[in-house]
């Protein structure tokens, strides 16, 4: 393994040699990919190039056809989704799917939904609020009726109360002002430092590159280039491809 | 703490909401009966000081009746709220419970009237409630499992048609075990226990019937609302990809709501016999395509739909009884459900099972 977590064995989250389908199609072509605790990995490509499939690979909503995914030592490729949250997998989905029709406040509590032992969500809550203080103002207000920008923060807020170890982040930035996306992203680097490994799916490739630890590049299912954050930054390819510079 | 202010304002407008709920019942009621004592005036040329006192007889009558289809329409409402599938059987898993009430009262405790006592009859529908209610949810769950989740995934028509063979197969069931015809229910909750009321009676059988549904309904009402299991249902039925992400068992969630469906069901089985004093195997197709009307009207997939529904139809059918036309009840029935959905197509309330309910 390349990447470790400073100890002895592999990685927290293992992609090895995966092939995902999507009915007849051929999403992922044997993708390899490993995310080390406390990182931030981000996976960088075109529309298309299997990103979003690599994240629902991992979290159970799609199973690999052949290959295999590891979290923490365990084979998790055909465990159903529902109990790889237990595991601690936390999923920010693409296009967030928030539950429109549950109050903020209930979107939270669904993100806890796994920790059935947990009586008193208040430090959780507490910890979404700082993160996100839109959330508290909002409460009582049904998900549906949220901006974009604040859906995202629910998003994030709800996938965070699961206490994930590791969080997959589906487009995070997608549709929100210069601004905000700017203080998203400072959050995933505040949620990164307070201990939650990242693994980032983004169209904004400088962005998601500038937070990250490490990225992948991935075009048409199959992982094309790899390496820092910064030595992709500086990379030719990566830079007329996906950076938008000539 | 910050999240400790959060539950405050939630609480305010829960309490807000429930009041205009009973503010708008009561105003319903209240009309009704203005109504059916004008009607009354007119049609049956009442002494004028009876007409009112049997407008309310009736309407008590008519809130019972109601209940009864409110009680077997939920069921219809929450599995179409959650898997969007009409489910046919239904209306039979309530006619197995209306025979299982009997094969208890009757055949185990050898009931055949009224029983007086009024501790013994407490205990007797205490034990018939739930003897049934399980077996029911239970038979709902069993036909979940059975014949429609390996449906899940296919074609919206599969499981529709799947639901009409398992309504067959429990009418015939029934028919096999129990013969064709009526079969006596023992009505052991006394006819006769009647108040008069300024020239008419009213029926304390239709006021148990009406109070015990409401009770129900608030327990359903309570657990999709404020527990943890009600909100990962109402998750579901909103995003069932997204509920799963967040750790909900889907499989387990969709048997719940097939459980809460058969027990209820189940309860109206136990009150039809009291009421009506008969079973038979066609019940279900009968009783279960009115409180089918219920949902639809109400807005199917809407548990406040459904109850709304059962009431509309409920007072619908006693309206015309009341006057003397029971014949034209079903007529009125369908016309009214044929008016709302042409002018509002998702039914009175139009919304959805992840709604609070």
């Amino acid at each position: 393994m390349s990447a470790t977590n400073g100890a002895s064995g592999e990685a927290m989250l293992v992609i090895d040699g995966v092939h995902t389908y999507y009915g007849q199609i051929h999403a992922l072509r044997g993708i390899s990919l490993t995310v080390a605790q406390g990182e931030i990995v981000t996976l960088i490509g075109a529309n298309g190039a299997g990103k979003t499939t690599t994240l629902k690979t991992v979290s159970g909503m799609l199973h690999p056809r052949a290959g295999r995914v590891r979290f923490e030592g365990d084979d998790i490729s055909k465990l159903p989704a529902h109990k790889l949250v237990e595991r601690g997998i936390g999923h920010a989905p693409e296009g967030r799917r928030i539950f429109p029709r549950l109050t903020v406040l209930e979107n939270l509590q669904m993100g806890a939904f796994s920790r059935r032992d947990v009586k008193d969500l208040g430090p959780d809550l507490d910890r979404v609020f700082t993160l996100f203080p839109r959330l508290l103002e909002r409460t009582a207000q049904l998900g549906g009726t949220l901006s974009g920008g604040e859906q995202q923060m629910l998003a994030i807020g709800r996938a965070l109360m699961s206490q994930p170890r590791v969080l997959l982040l589906d487009e995070p930035s997608l549709g929100l002002s210069p601004i905000l996306v700017q203080q998203v992203f400072e959050t995933i680097k505040d949620i990164n430092r307070q201990g939650t490994t990242v693994l980032l799916v983004e169209q904004n490739a400088l962005q998601a590159l500038s937070i990250a630890h490490r990225g992948y590049v991935l075009q048409t299912g199959e992982v094309v280039l790899t390496g820092s954050a910064e030595s992709l930054r500086q990379n030719e390819t990566v830079r007329k491809a996906y950076l938008g510079e000539d | 703490m910050i999240a400790s202010s959060v539950t405050t304002p939630r609480t305010r407008s829960g309490l807000n909401r429930s009041a205009r709920i009973i503010g708008f019942a009561v105003g319903a009621i209240v009309v009704y009966v203005v109504l059916l004592w004008l009607a009354l005036q007119v049609v049956d040329g009442f002494a004028p000081e009876r007409a009112l006192p049997v407008a309310i007889q009736q309407t008590i009558n008519a809130l019972s009746i109601g209940a009864i289809y409110a009680l077997i329409a939920l069921g219809y409402t929450m599995v179409y709220g959650i898997i969007e599938l009409i489910n046919f059987a239904h209306g039979d898993v309530f006619m197995i419970g209306a025979f299982l009430a009997v094969v208890l009262t009757g055949g185990i405790f050898g009931q055949t009237g009224g029983v007086k006592d009024v501790p013994f009859l407490a205990l007797l529908l205490l034990v018939a409630l739930l003897f049934v209610m399980p077996l029911t949810g239970g038979l709902n769950v069993f036909i979940e499992r059975v014949f429609y989740r390996p449906f899940r995934h296919a074609s919206r028509l599969a499981p529709l048609i799947t639901a009409v063979g398992v309504s067959f197969i429990l009418q015939n069931l029934a028919l096999l075990v129990a013969g064709s015809g009526d079969r006596a229910a023992p009505q052991i909750f006394p006819l006769d226990w009647q108040i008069p009321f300024g020239g008419a009676e009213i029926s304390v059988l239709s006021i148990f019937i009406f109070a015990l549904a409401l009770v129900l309904m608030l327990l359903l009402q309570t657990f999709v609302n404020r527990t943890r299991l009600g909100r990962a249902m109402r998750a579901t039925a909103q995003d069932q990809q997204a509920a799963s992400l967040m750790g909900v068992d889907l499989n387990q969630t969709i048997a719940l709501t097939f459980l809460l469906g058969g027990a209820l069901a189940g309860a109206a089985g136990v009150v039809w016999g009291l009421r009506f004093g008969f079973v038979r195997q066609d019940l279900g197709f009968n009783a279960g395509l009115k409180a089918f009307t219920s949902a639809v009207l109400g807005g199917i997939g809407n548990i406040s739909g459904a109850v709304l529904g059962g009431f509309i139809i409920g007072f619908i059918e006693n309206f015309a009884s009341s006057l003397g036309f029971s014949r034209w009840s079903e007529f009125l029935v369908f016309m009214v459900l044929t008016l709302v959905l042409i002018f509002r197509p998702t039914g009175i309330l139009g919304q959805q099972l992840g709604d609070r309910a």
